[in-house]
């Protein structure tokens, strides 16, 4: 049992990536774009409302990607990815959000009006 | 595109030139100098006259055994815990010598001995350094050797990126070491305060020391984050279920990530810093759009975070060491779990009450006021688990013990003078007042308190003898005596109005409660005399001291499951986990020997030299960029990357230990243990110093119907 013909392709991480998903990941977010990009040329909607359906997509392609290029998903192996990926969601509203709301405020009360911002 | 300097640059010897200009005369740092050189000649010698220099390299330096990366970790720490001290004692004698105006002056200095721009650089690396390298390294030791043990792993998750986060904290500890003979340290405080980080107002490489030692050292830090995390999540022994994992891993879990989530964040911030200070870039000058306060907002994001880095692991600590000494299971293990990770949660969002005064609205001061009140419940929730724990316990009162109660006083008093602190209204009256440094000294204070325990916890794990127990209650009657010296004036003195970082004290009523403080600071003194003179007795008696596996009689999880000292390959066979207290439940259920039915091939990590070589590229990384030596900047990256691919394609990185060498050693390790029993009842603790001996079973079984 010696270990240096160690294969890395032994380990489950590694051996998860497909040609497969990474072709089915490139080819749904290529379409996902093709799909905004003739939304917004048809001027299919009304400006709100193709705003949030293009939001809706991008979101939809974002989630494709991270399954099919990351292969983050609920499986044993990739489980912990998953749950890190899911954790710096909130970090990153806190950080940002609070952020933002306390230079707002910080900005209103504290830069005289017109001057900037 | 880099910014223009003002002073000498060659482009062979960057901004050396600068060091003729630094005043070398002062007889404060030709005494570290001078410490420092016959320190370390007489370990040079030694270590030559001993012939130890194949032992120091195969068995330390090399080493990815994490008990022993562990230990050096905690050695670093208690290093520049001993050097921050001696900052400290500085900072105390100056304000002693400086109040009123008619007190005199010495080697430039309008009043007492430090004039205000050596002062600044003292307090500024005193911080600095305690928190970043000395608790912090300690707690990481700490959590090196215990983590691994009480899950039963036969090492980390990673042993080769273990030893690098030791060699990655060792040379930013050497750096700042370095910074007192060549060239000067900050002035701008630990938190670098802006806009005097800035080029314009720090245009010397003070700053830049700083900067280059907390970026080195924190990725060490986040490098150990990601190994002890993975090392929790993958390496359990069969058996050890989520509940079962003991709470000093689970906070360690916890503590670990917030340093794998907040440490990135002090990074960019300092990288922006750097652009400024290096490529003229206005992150934090309001020139060209740049915003201060945005400094010091990144900087807490990281900043508060850290503070419950550093505390979690001590609720950790104090949590196994209460019910050893209690005799009986932790209270409430569940709500202990869900406050560790409730307190990680909640801390990262509660920075901003480092800054209530900026000029925040209202509605911002009150959410984060909430946040920040709301982790006193969780940590309450803590405190009265521990004083459930004790209550109708069998308290013993050895050294360890003493060190948690103690923890516990302070952090009831350290919580409560943070939650004033946490009312705007009272934050506006003793905002950068000494009232806060009292606060954060008394919880940084337990969190040093927690570690002592820790250590003197574990020490005879690790060792397999245990400290003198004499020495060690001195050692925390006098270090007690110096807390309450030191910092209870200095509450009153915060009220009082005295502001932090003051060279000159122009108000001389102040004085008693100063000399007071000095007082203090030489029970601390005193404090350090014991704690060596116990490492020394201890080392000598050691043969007195021995202990079997289980060091106090009364332990209770899977770390004292194994031999004392705890073999290089942790348990002979993985161990199968049965209960949430194994070592407990198994003494009780009569299992508790430590001979296996059979014994197996093992397969550890071997040493490498790699994580020592990349640590002293990094170091001489950090000096060139310090010192704007490009071409040695630029050649040593590049030795580290070539020295990270060579290794990547190192494919032998294990060995195999057979079985039956296993059995050879294992067979020692039983004859000493042996030998230890029949030498009297030394396993339980009792009969060296301090508690009641302790039957090896009995207490248990009887406790269990309380
Ligand atoms: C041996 C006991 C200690 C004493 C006597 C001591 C004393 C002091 C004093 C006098 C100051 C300056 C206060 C001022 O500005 O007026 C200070 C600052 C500070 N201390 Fe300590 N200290 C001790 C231990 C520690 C420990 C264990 C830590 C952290 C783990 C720590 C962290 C700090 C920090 C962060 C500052 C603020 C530095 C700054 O203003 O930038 N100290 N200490
Ligand atoms: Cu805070």
């Amino acid at each position: 049992m010696s270990h240096d013909n160690h294969d890395p392709l032994d380990h489950p991480e590694v051996k998860i990536a497909s040609a497969r998903g990474y072709f089915i990941g490139y080819a749904f977010a290529a379409a996902m774009m093709f799909i905004s990009l003739g939304l917004v040329r048809s001027h299919a909607m009304s400006p709100a409302g193709l705003a949030t359906t293009i939001t809706l997509i991008a979101l939809v392609a974002v989630l494709a990607q991270l399954y099919f290029l990351f292969k983050l998903d609920l499986s044993e192996s990739q489980i912990w990815h998953t749950v890190a990926f899911a954790f710096t969601v909130p970090l990153f509203v806190m950080a940002v959000g609070l952020t933002l709301w306390m230079f707002h405020t910080l900005a209103a009360r504290t830069m005289l009006p017109g001057m900037g911002m | 595109m880099l910014v223009n300097l003002q002073g000498p640059w060659d482009p062979i010897f960057g901004r050396l030139g600068l060091i003729l200009q630094y005043q070398y005369n002062n007889p404060v740092i030709f005494f570290a100098f001078e410490l420092s050189l016959v320190g370390g000649a007489i370990a040079l010698f030694w270590l030559t006259c001993a012939g130890k220099w194949r032992t120091l390299w195969s068995d330390w330096l090399t080493t990815v055994d994490h008990k022993k990366i562990g230990v050096m970790y905690i050695i670093v720490g208690l290093v520049m815990l001993f050097r921050g001290f001696f900052d400290a004692v500085m900072i105390r004698t100056q304000q002693a010598m400086a109040v009123g105006a008619s007190s005199p002056g010495f080697m430039g200095a309008a009043h007492g001995y430090l004039p205000p721009y050596h002062l600044d650089q003292v307090f500024t690396a005193h911080g600095m350094i305690m928190i970043l390298l000395a608790v912090t390294p300690i707690l990481v030791g700490i959590m090196n050797i215990v983590v691994p043990l009480q899950i039963g792993a036969r090492d980390m998750a990673y042993p080769y990126l273990n030893a690098l986060g030791l060699w990655l904290t060792v040379s930013a500890a050497a750096l700042v070491m370095i910074s007192l003979f060549v060239g000067d340290f900050s002035h701008a405080g630990w938190v670098g305060l802006i806009p005097l980080t800035e080029l314009p107002y720090s245009p010397g490489v003070g700053v830049d020391y700083w900067i280059w030692s907390i970026q080195i050292g924190s990725v060490g830090t986040t490098l150990g984050a990601v190994n002890l995390i993975a090392t929790i999540i993958k390496m359990r022994a069969p058996g050890m279920t989520w509940g079962r994992v003991p709470v000093f891993s689970w906070t360690t879990l916890a503590t670990n990530i917030i340093a794998l989530t907040s440490f990135p964040v002090l990074g960019v911030t300092l990288a922006l810093l750097t652009f400024d200070r290096y490529l003229g870039t206005h992150f934090f000058t309001a020139s060209l759009g740049g915003d201060l306060m945005m400094y010091t907002n990144l900087f807490w994001i990281w900043g508060h975070p850290e503070v419950y880095f550093v505390v979690l692991p001590a609720f950790g600590m104090i949590s196994e060491i209460v019910p050893t000494f209690s005799q009986k299971t932790l209270f409430g293990y569940v709500t202990m779990v869900v406050a560790s990770m409730a307190i990680a949660a909640v801390s990262w969002s509660v920075w901003l009450h480092h800054f209530f005064t900026m000029g925040a609205g209202p509605n911002v001061n009150a959410y984060f006021s909430i946040a920040t009140m709301l982790v006193g419940i969780p940590t309450g929730v803590k405190v009265f688990n521990w004083l459930f724990t004790m209550y109708r316990g069998r308290l013993r009162f050895d050294t360890p013990m003493l060190w948690a109660i103690g923890t516990i006083f302070l952090l009831i008093s350290g919580g409560m003078t943070g939650m004033m602190l946490a009312v705007p209204a009272i934050n506006y009256i003793v905002h950068n007042s000494v009232f806060v440094i009292a606060h954060f000294h008394n919880m940084f204070l337990l969190v040093a308190y927690a570690a002592f325990a820790g250590v003197t916890f574990w020490f005879p794990k690790v060792f397999g003898f245990k400290l003198d127990e004499r020495l060690g209650k001195r050692f925390f009657w006098s270090f007690t005596l110096g807390s309450i010296m030191v910092f209870i004036p200095m509450y009153i003195l915060g009220f009082m109005g005295m502001t932090r970082r003051l060279d000159y004290i122009s108000h001389p009523a102040w004085y008693p409660l100063i000399l007071a403080e000095l007082v203090g600071v030489g029970f601390y003194a005193v404090s350090v005399f014991f704690f060596l003179a116990q490492v020394v007795v201890s080392i000598r008696n050691r043969h007195d001291l021995r202990v079997g596996a289980d060091a106090w009689g009364t332990s209770r999880s899977l770390e004292w499951g194994t031999h004392s000292p705890v073999p290089f390959y942790n348990f002979a066979v993985t161990p199968m986990v049965h209960a949430r207290d194994e070592w407990a439940w198994r003494r009780e259920n009569k299992l508790d020997s430590l001979k296996p039915d059979h014994y197996v091939d093992i397969h550890m990590p071997k040493n490498t030299m790699v994580p020592l070589i990349l640590g002293m590229l990094s170091l001489v990384l950090g000096f060139a960029l310090i010192w704007r030596i490009w071409w040695l900047a630029g050649l040593s990256f590049l030795a580290i990357i070539v020295a990270i691919v060579v290794r990547s394609f190192e494919k032998d990185t294990g060995y195999i230990i057979p079985a039956a060498e296993v059995a050879a050693m294992e067979q020692d390790y039983l004859d000493r243990a042996r030998e230890v029993e029949s030498a009297g009842e030394k396993v339980g603790g009792g009969a060296v110093g301090g508690g009641v001996p302790a039957a090896s079973r009995a207490p248990w079984n009887k406790l269990k119907g309380d």
